[in-house]
Order: structure tokens, then sequence, then C-alpha cells
């Protein structure tokens, strides 16, 4: 009789991974976190400690002392395929690897399940699976032109072809929320700061593939980094500037991990960019925003890479902001809904998180709720109509920091 | 004498102390071969990010020197803060809950102290017996005479049995009493806790029987040899030989995570 074989493999999982499994304590601080098993009414399946032990009976049922003794045990389709709908259902936010007390870095679990199942041909989920022939047509997950990326800037906007600066815009900016590329892009222009732009030879990068656990195939992730990272230098940067948290994080964690070899250049959030130059005295500010501004953390620049003050110091430095905090901030702030590829996959879910996290900023009775990042804007945008908050603007601290400095946006393209 | 101890009622029950020894090394056997277990499953997985599992035993002990060796991005944090901080005083339960930290460092503190006042008795009965055996026991210091040295620990031992009982009893009243609890709880956190239980609980019992203490339930003196050798297997078994098998697992894979992750994020 043939010698039953796995239904699971531990492919894209690391050794340390798998430890991870067995230090779970099932404490539950995760479940008190999670934002998509809030949202979602609190089914069972998304919630993280669950999915930590699905997983290890999995392994105990492939790889255990029984399966040692008599063979691996079976695990049917259907269970490893609603797995897989929960281990989707995440907006790899962080909020349960900051809570966890065993300091398991769920984040990267999920990825790793992810990867691990588009592997068996599980995954990816729904919409997510276009994201590869997406970005390996176009250079982009929204189907445009990559010349569309920069074509579009006014004639006053002055990018260098070599500049030590470089400021990498990111698909959502470049070509969805233009203004605040458009923000950005002024915003150096007037504290002249010479920057360059990889405007048409800009890729993607990454963020989309990797959080849904397709960066393996064809070594499409990879190579874009590296694309990436070989444009940036024949363009003579020594500092990239980021306006959008999920490219910041690729670039500062994922490259590096993808290639192989540490970045030959720094990267920098431009809150933290701005941050010094405000220290410096080099900002001068030429219009009071009266307003009560509140900040959403992205997680993408907050829990995954520790970047929490200097987007508030740029709000605080802004005349006429009253900067108000709302009760889940900086590490233990609640998730947009957008990450992870949920807003693609599971638009529904991610509206519910982000209808949440609006309501968090109504609490505090601001008139603007702001954050550091596109993606993160959308959704909260997105949220703020499904909660029918018409008064609560949603705007970029790039762009109040733009405005207050006296630049125009009026003439944004669509 | 020492060996006294371990003696059973009738001659059909009497276990010597080489007995017990031979029970201590297949409890230690069963649990080496279930962490190599552990280690070969762990070490399925790679070690490095996107690169094909290993396979190998070395695996993870190479993934987690690697780990431990990267940059953070967040807590950057040295070995031995994140062994103070977070492995011995579990700083990252106190963040989440104060009355969960009291309940799991109680347990842990009085687990570990007396596992360690344990070693040191069994340490001690060792030196003497192999003193007796070779002749140097006459001139050891008589508080390393095994009777002496037991009524020295009876004081911590008493302190530490507390302190365990008062983690077990905040344990046991979280998982019954508190809903959110209970109806999360499974099997695999039950047997933990009901492990845990049998054993401060026969610990008390014979010692109670031993001492003539209230706990002893007025039991015949007689009886005492058997609850403690009762004791000894039961924890035996459950403290070392069952902890790459169930949830004990946490005592070693808690704190390689935490090592591993510099202390989390």
């Amino acid at each position: 009789m043939a010698k039953r074989e796995p239904s699971i493999n531990t492919e894209n999982f690391t050794a340390v991974q798998l430890m991870e499994l067995d230090s779970c304590s099932r404490c539950g601080e995760c479940v008190n976190w999670c934002p998509t098993y809030d949202a979602s009414g609190e089914d069972p399946g998304l919630a993280p400690r669950d999915k930590i032990l699905r997983w290890r009976e999995y392994m105990n049922k492939s790889y255990g002392l029984r399966a040692r003794l008599f063979g691996p045990k079976q695990i049917s389709e259907e269970e490893i395929e609603e797995f897989k709908d929960d281990v989707y259902g995440c907006t790899t936010c962080g909020m349960c690897a900051t809570v966890c007390e065993s300091a398991i870095n769920t984040v990267e679990l999920w990825e790793s399940m992810r990867a691990n199942l588009v592997k068996r041909g599980n995954g990816p989920f729904g919409k997510q699976s276009a994201f590869l022939k997406l970005i390996g047509e176009y250079k982009n997950p929204y189907m445009e032109d990559n010349a569309n990326r920069v074509n579009w800037l006014p004639e006053d906007v002055k990018v260098e072809d070599e500049a030590e600066i470089l400021y990498f815009g990111g698909c959502t900016a470049e070509l969805k929320q233009r203004k605040l590329a458009l923000a950005t892009t002024r915003l150096l222009n007037k504290l002249d700061i010479k920057f360059t732009m990889l405007g048409e030879d800009e890729i993607c990068c990454g963020s989309a593939l990797i959080r849904t656990g397709q960066y393996f195939i064809n070594d499409t992730a990879k190579e874009n980094a590296q694309k990436n990272i070989d444009n940036i230098k024949a363009r003579g940067a020594k500092i990239v500037l980021y306006a959008c948290a999920g490219c910041f994080r690729a670039s500062l964690i994922d490259w590096p991990r993808l290639t192989g070899k540490e970045l030959p250049f720094k990267v920098m959030h431009i809150t933290e960019y701005l941050q010094g130059l405000i220290e410096k005295g080099e900002i001068k500010w030429e219009k009071s925003i009266d307003k009560k501004v509140t900040y959403h953390d992205p997680c993408h620049l907050g829990r995954h890479v520790g970047v929490f003050e200097p987007p508030r110091a740029v709000l605080e430095a802004i005349p006429g902001i009253e900067f108000i905090e709302m009760e889940r901030i900086e590490e233990n702030q609640r998730c947009c809904g957008a990450g992870g590829g949920v807003k693609a996959g599971i638009p529904d879910l991610a509206l519910g998180v982000a209808s949440t996290r609006v309501d968090d900023a109504l609490a505090t009775e601001a008139d603007l709720l702001s954050s550091a990042c596109p993606f993160c804007k959308r959704n909260l945008s997105d949220g703020r109509d499904a909660v029918g908050a018409k008064d609560l603007e949603v705007e970029d601290v790039v762009v109040l920091a733009a405005e207050a400095m006296g630049i125009d946006l009026s003439d944004t393209p669509k | 004498m020492s060996m006294e101890y371990f003696a059973g009622i009738s001659d059909a029950l009497r276990l010597t102390f080489v007995q017990v020894m031979i029970l201590a090394n297949l409890s230690i056997g069963i649990f080496l071969i279930g962490m190599y277990i552990n280690l070969k499953k762990w070490g399925m997985g790679s070690t490095g990010y996107g690169l094909e599992p290993s396979g190998s035993i070395f695996a993870f002990p190479k993934m987690l020197a690697y780990q431990m060796s990267e940059h953070a991005h967040i807590h950057n944090q040295s070995v031995l803060e994140t062994f103070f901080l977070d492995i011995l005083f579990q700083r990252r339960i106190l963040q989440r809950s104060p009355l969960r930290w009291f309940m799991h460092f109680t347990i842990f503190f009085g687990w570990m102290a007396l596992f360690a006042l344990s070693l040191a008795m069994f340490l001690v009965e060792m030196i003497f017996l192999i003193g007796e055996e070779v002749g140097y026991a006459h001139s050891l210091p008589e508080f390393l005479e095994p009777v002496v040295f037991r009524e020295l620990l009876a004081v911590p031992n008493d302190v530490f049995s507390y302190i365990l009982l008062v983690g077990i009893v905040i344990a046991i009243y979280r998982r019954l009493f508190m809903t959110k609890v209970r109806e999360a709880t499974i099997a695999y956190d039950s047997i933990l806790l009901i492990g845990l239980t049998v054993i401060t609980i026969t610990g008390f019992v014979a010692d109670g029987i031993r001492t003539g203490r209230f706990w002893g339930f007025d039991m015949p003196i007689e009886y005492a040899p058997p609850a403690a050798l009762f004791h000894v297997v039961i924890s035996l078994l459950f403290c070392i030989a069952y902890i790459p098998f169930s949830k004990y697992i946490h005592m070693i894979a808690i704190p390689l995570a935490l090592l591993a992750n510099k202390g989390g994020e």
C-alpha cells in the first residue's frame, strides 16, 4: 500500500515560524484587538489564535508524533479552502503581533501561510489573483499605462533627471490620488530641494504581491524590487522619499529580504524628512489651517516600522491646526481595513473596518481625519461615506502641509 | 535515610530510589524524543525568508541565530533585555493584563522555584549517597545531610507552593467563571491546567500526610510514602515527559519566540 502523503507542506515557512505555532498560549489578546474579527461580527474563523491553532493541528497531523508512527492524517480540501478564506480575511495590520504575549511575528506568519496556500493552489483570494498579471503587464495594479505616472504633472513642477533625493511616488498616488503626488512634488520644489523621480521606470513596489502571498511566483516581486533599486541608483539618489506607507514598508523591509542585499540608499517617509526641516526652521508656513485634526497611523508606517511621531510633528507645526488624538493610536491604533489585499479581495470587510475607524475619528469631534498613506485615505474616505459623516474631511498630512505652505493644488488632474 | 522517603507501605508497593531514578530517566528520555520530533518538525521550515524548506534538524537553531542577529526595525533590544524583562519578568503579559500577569507570574515563579528546590534536594541526596558509598559522607557539612537539608527547604517549599497555588486558583477561576475565557477553552488548555492542579494538590497532600498539617486530611503517616511517590511520578511525567507533546511546550517555545523576535513588535 502506498504511503499516505501529508495534506499540507511547509513551503514558505521558516523554521522559526513553525516553532511560533507552538508558542501560542491562546491567551486571546489577539482576538480582543483584531479589526477584521470585530468587523466580521466576530467570525471565529478570523480570530488570529484560531488560525495558529488550525495550522498547528495541520502540522501535527502531517508531521507530529502520530504521523511519524502511523502515517499522516488527511485534512479535507474543504477544510483547507475554509482556512484559506480565513487567512485572507486579514489586513496584515499587525495588531495581533503587537499584543501577542508570546511575541509571535504574526504578520509574517499570515503572509507565509498565504504564500504556502498560493503554492498549493488554494490562494490567493478573489480579485487578488489579478495582481500578478496586472503588475507584470502594466507595472502597476491599476491597468494604467505606466507613462501616466508622471506625464500629468503640471509644467511648473520641476523634476530633475538625476538628484541625491528621489521621490518614489507609488502607484496609488501617481495614478489614482494625484493630489498627494502633486502636493509632494510642489512642496519639495517650494523648499528648493532638488529631487528626481523614476517616472515610467517606476514599477509597483511589490507590496500587493507580498502581502497576498504571491511574491515568489516567477520571482516577479524580487525582479521588480531589483529593477527599482537599480533605477534609483542610476538616478544618483542617496535618499528615497515616500508618501505611501505601503511602498515605504516594502522598500525598507521587503526589498532587502527579496534581493538578499542591503539597500544602497536611505529610505525615509516624507513626514520624517519634513520633521527634520521643521526642526531646522526651514519651512515657512504661509497659511493657517483652522481645523480640528486627528491622525490615523497607517499600519505599514507605524506598527510595522515604528514611524509614529513625525506625522504628528508635522501636523502640530502647521499653524491653526488643533491636533487631537483618537482613543486608539500609535502601536494600539485601529487599522483602516484596506491592507493585506482585503480592499481588493473582500471589500465589504474592508469597509466595515474603515467605518469603525471613522467612528473613532468622529468621537473626537475632529473636522478632519488625516493619515500618511493614500491607501488608508481611500478606504477611510469610503468608510466616511458609508457612515454618512459628510462633514468629516479625509486628507493626507502632506497635502495639509503643502496647503499650509501656500501651495495651490486646485489644478490637480483627475 | 533519604532512600526511605521513596519506600512504599508494603513490599508489593515498595519503590526504591533506584526505581524512581529509572522513572526520572525515562521521563527525560521521552522528553528528548519529543523534542527531537519537534525540532524535526520545526526543521521542515527554511533557514531564511522565501528559501526552500530545509528538513534538517539544525534548521531551527540556524534560523533562530539568524533572526537574533538581524537588525529589527522597532524593538532592536539586546538579548539580555529580552531575557530579563520579557522572558523572566514577562513584561508583555503585564502590558496587556495585570491580573493575567499576576496569575502567570505566580505560576511561573512558584513552579520554577519548586523545580529548583527539588533539583537541589535531589543533588544533595546524590552527593550524600555517593559519599556514603565512597566514604566521604562523614566529612560533608551538616547542612548537606539530606534530613537537615530537607528541613532547610521546608519554609521556602511552603512559600513557593502557596505562590503556585494562588496562581492556579486564579487560573481555574478564570477558566470556570469568566465567560469569554470559558467559552474559548479547549482540551489543549484544560490538560495543562488539570496537570498543574493535580501536581500541586498531590504535593500539598503528600506534605500534609508527612507533616500532619491539615492538607493531609488526617491520613495515617503510612500513606506518606505512596502519596509522595505519586506526586513524584506525576510530576516527572507532566513536568518533563509530557512537555513536547502538549501545551507545556509553551514553556520552551515562548522564550524562543521572544528571543527570535527581540521581545516582539
